[in-house]
């Protein structure tokens, strides 16, 4: 029995040990020479493989689905259904260990979990992945150190220092509590001891600090877990702990920031923005939001709402910067607008600026000039980069009168080239973030008036979906040069087709809806997609927008973030995002079909 | 040939234990046995069989599900230091009666099916040393040599003092298989196995494997 056989491979690692042995005892080991069918169409099979070396084509009657490596199984549809709709051919000199199908089969029917592996839904195995990620993760959350939290640095004051002197030391250093240092004992002051002694107990404020402090403190080491840091405040109902690295106190750990650690503090920034004075402030709230994602993806948080999250704080962070910049008639008489990704709510990982006003009327060019670079200067220094593309406020072309709006409209739907269908995408994704939003409202209604029953415009707009192809043949990359730094552009490949299509679709119905989420979901109800259909896209868009920000995250500065290498993906990902591909090569299919693309 | 012919009939006359006369029956077509064993060292006359392993191909199928796996001396290691201190080889006592029991089934097993392995002789040469008084014969089996299908695929048609590596890294290595473990009998006779199946299929299809040049190739790209 070979024990090489890796048992941590997915979907085998959720094996017990015992199933594991009747795995490895029934395996057997399969040649085949290049251009040899291993799998043929509509044949009957009778064993699950796993590739051990080589490279493996899974094709249909169109031509080539995918390529398969190591460690990668198939066909786990055939092994359920009996007979593959695929073929598949050694391209190279393969190995594979075969796992009978009646050995395959029992232990499906014994592990539920293994079964879940081969359910043909692609959103039933989506669901799965994220109901083990979130364990993980969550668990990676207990695990954090003490070091990773935020503590309020070290500040010392002698026992005989006065309440007063103790208060102005709180305020100057912007911390709520202070070691007290008497004699050999170490204590520790807070600033809801100093009100309680002089308010309720109406002490002096000349009192010394020793008759107020609590000297039988509680510590932790930078390097212990998060987790024993939480268990120790609830065993000894402390709301601070002391951190001590064995040779002096290097900080004070507050139980609020170990929540804030563990819930995230989205809704901390969010209060920081309502309450910003100044562009410093904004500043600082700006930056605090890049940390959120890598925070709340840690958390296990789906994408979807992590960039709701995010959309919304972005949304706040705007407009409070529109009011603090914007003279006091442009507030009411115009209405800012973010659009793109942004408008869409699906940016996570800031990108770049993508944002316009839309003006009532005309107005003093001067004062506007002078907003249009105070504004997109602003964001360009709370680290929103400048659109290469110059869709934002600084430009007169994004920031101008309705009517001149309509006008653009107008001329882009008779006399369409690519910029026209560019300018239409993203306007149609816009959502208002200040001012009058029934300045875009207006605009919208008048856009999609425009182009109802525009059907030769959309099946032009439409055939950008076919720009770029999905990355199949990328896949034989990655499995050839394995870690060679070969990737995959996810977002031409695979959200780029998502997005467009359904925007194709959303702007042929008139719907109002920015989100490519909330817009298949309408599609659906119109009947204009298939309900089962659009819960598959919605899970491949998902899939791919959660690979997209872990790509983002891990990506040093300077990438665009969109590339993932498939090498380093789990075997599972691959598995998954072979499958989200699928589904994108479907609905271009669909929409190439709607739009009758194939007359071009 | 004629040599070889009369030693199998003379091997067949003088198979003391008759019951072990399949050893002679002609070979299931397609079927070939991996054998490999792991022993104490490399002197046949002093060492000792390990663990003994052996897979069944058949046709382009590496049988792993019904392989033959045994231990016929568990403690190897202590064994060997046992026989420079005491002078005494513990396997004498102990390891030559799970010999005995278990070269019965292992010769089931294997039949009269061609044997392949990596430096295939020096393995038998170890079997045979306690096959010999079991059945009154040396196994009688044909050999395929691992090292010398790959040594032909791979410098059959080399020029003089090209320099040759055989060694089992170099065979995985250019065949791209993943090493496995290793120095486990089975592993071995596994990767061996893969081996085969893969040399074998070159050679049928005519492709040899490329030798590494020695001397830098010129490019005129300048690339």
């Amino acid at each position: 029995m070979p024990k090489a056989f890796d048992i941590s491979n997915p979907p085998f690692d959720r094996l017990a040990s015992n199933e594991a042995e009747t795995l490895r005892a029934s395996l057997d080991v399969a040649y085949f020479r290049p251009g040899e069918a291993i799998i043929g169409r509509d044949a009957p099979v009778d064993a699950l493989y796993v590739v051990i070396k080589g490279t493996v084509e899974e094709r249909d009657e169109a031509g080539l689905l995918a390529l398969l490596g190591p460690k990668d199984t198939f066909d786990s549809r055939a092994l359920v259904h009996d007979q593959s709709g695929h073929a598949f051919v050694a391209r190279d000199e393969t190995l594979c260990y075969l796992i009978p199908r009646k050995t395959a089969l029992a232990l499906i029917k014994a592990n539920a979990r293994f079964a879940a592996f081969f359910y043909r839904e692609i959103s039933q195995k989506l669901d799965e992945l994220a109901n083990d990620e979130e364990a993980r993760r969550y668990g990676s959350l207990m695990n954090a150190k003490v070091s990773e939290l935020f503590l309020h640095a070290p500040s010392f004051i002698a026992a005989s220092d006065t309440i007063e002197a103790a208060g102005h030391r709180m305020r100057e250093i912007g911390s709520n509590a202070l070691f007290v240092r008497d004699g050999e004992r170490i204590g520790i002051v807070t600033g809801m001891n100093l009100s309680k002694a002089v308010v309720l107990r109406r002490q002096s404020i000349q009192t010394p600090v020793r008759e107020l402090a609590n000297f039988d403190i509680v510590s932790v080491r930078p390097d212990d877990f998060v987790s024993s840091a939480l268990l120790l405040m609830t065993k000894h109902n402390k709301r601070r702990l002391a951190v001590h690295d064995g040779e002096r106190f290097v900080g004070i750990l507050e139980e609020i920031d170990l929540l804030g650690f563990l819930a995230g503090s989205a809704q901390v920034i969010a209060g920081r923005i309502d309450r910003a004075s100044s562009e410093q402030d904004l500043a600082i709230a700006a930056r605090q939001i890049e940390a959120q994602v890598r925070l709340l993806r840690r958390q296990g948080v789906k994408v979807e709402v992590i960039a709701e999250i995010v959309c919304d704080l972005n949304r706040r962070l705007m407009s409070r910067l529109f009011e603090m910049v914007a003279p006091a008639e442009l507030r009411t008489s115009s209405c800012l607008i973010a659009m793109g990704s942004e408008g869409r709510g699906e940016q996570t990982v800031r990108t770049d600026q993508d944002n316009g006003l839309i003006l009532e009327g005309p107005i003093e060019s001067d004062a506007l000039e002078l907003f249009r670079n105070e504004f997109s200067g602003a964001l360009e220094r709370f680290g929103f980069p400048p659109c290469p593309g110059n869709i934002m406020v600084s430009n007169p072309a994004w920031s101008k009168p309705l009517s001149d709006y309509l006008a653009d409209f107008r001329r882009w739907i008779a006399i369409p080239d690519q910029a026209a269908h560019m300018n239409v995408a993203i306007i149609y994704d816009a959502q208002a973030f200040a001012g009058n939003d029934q300045l875009l409202g207006k605009a919208k209604t008048a856009l999609i008036d425009l182009i109802r029953g525009e059907q030769a415009f959309l099946a032009h707009f439409a055939r950008a979906i076919d720009a770029f192809e999905t990355p199949i043949g990328l896949f034989n990359n990655l499995i050839t040069s394995e870690g060679s730094g070969d990737a995959l552009d996810l977002k031409k490949g695979g959200i780029f087709p998502i997005v467009h299509g359904v925007r194709s679709l959303a702007l042929e119905q008139g719907l109002r809806e920015t989100s490519t989420d909330k817009r298949i979901s309408r599609l659906c109800d119109l009947g204009v997609l298939r309900t089962d259909f659009g819960r598959d896209l919605k899970q491949a868009f998902r899939f791919m927008l959660m690979l997209r920000i872990d790509g983002q995250l891990a990506a040093s500065a300077g990438t665009s973030g969109t590339l993932v290498r498939p090498a380093h993906l789990s075997s599972m990902e691959r598995h998954l995002l072979r499958d989200a591909l699928q589904v994108v090569k479907q609905f271009r299919d669909i929409v190439r079909h709607h739009f009758k693309l194939g007359m071009f | 040939m004629l040599p070889r012919v009369l030693k199998r009939l003379l091997h067949q006359a003088t198979l003391s234990n008759q019951s072990f006369r399949f050893m002679f029956d002609r070979p299931p077509d397609d079927d070939v046995v991996v054998i490999d064993c792991e022993t104490t060292g490399l002197n046949v006359r002093t060492d000792d069989v390990v663990t003994i392993a052996a897979i069944k191909i058949r046709g382009n199928r590496i049988l792993t599900s019904e392989h033959f796996e045994a231990v016929v001396h568990p403690d190897s290691e202590m064994g060997a230091e046992a026989i420079k201190i005491h002078r005494l080889r513990q396997s004498d006592v102990e390891a030559a009666p799970i010999v005995w029991k278990v070269l019965p089934s292992f010769l089931r097993f294997i039949g009269a099916r061609p044997l392949i392995g990596y430096y295939v002789d020096f393995d038998i040469a170890m079997l045979d040393k306690y096959i010999l008084p079991l059945v009154g014969i040396e196994l009688p089996n044909e050999r395929i040599e691992i090292s010398r299908l790959y040594y032909e695929r791979k410098y059959g048609d080399a020029p003089p003092n090209t320099s040759i590596d055989l060694s089992f890294a170099a065979i995985l290595r250019d065949l791209d298989i993943p090493a496995l473990a290793q120095h486990d009998a089975f592993d071995d006779a596994l990767m061996t196995a893969m081996m085969f199946v893969q040399l074998r299929d070159l050679a049928e299809r005519g492709v040899r494997i490329a030798r590494q040049r020695t001397s830098p190739v010129f490019n005129p790209t300048g690339a």
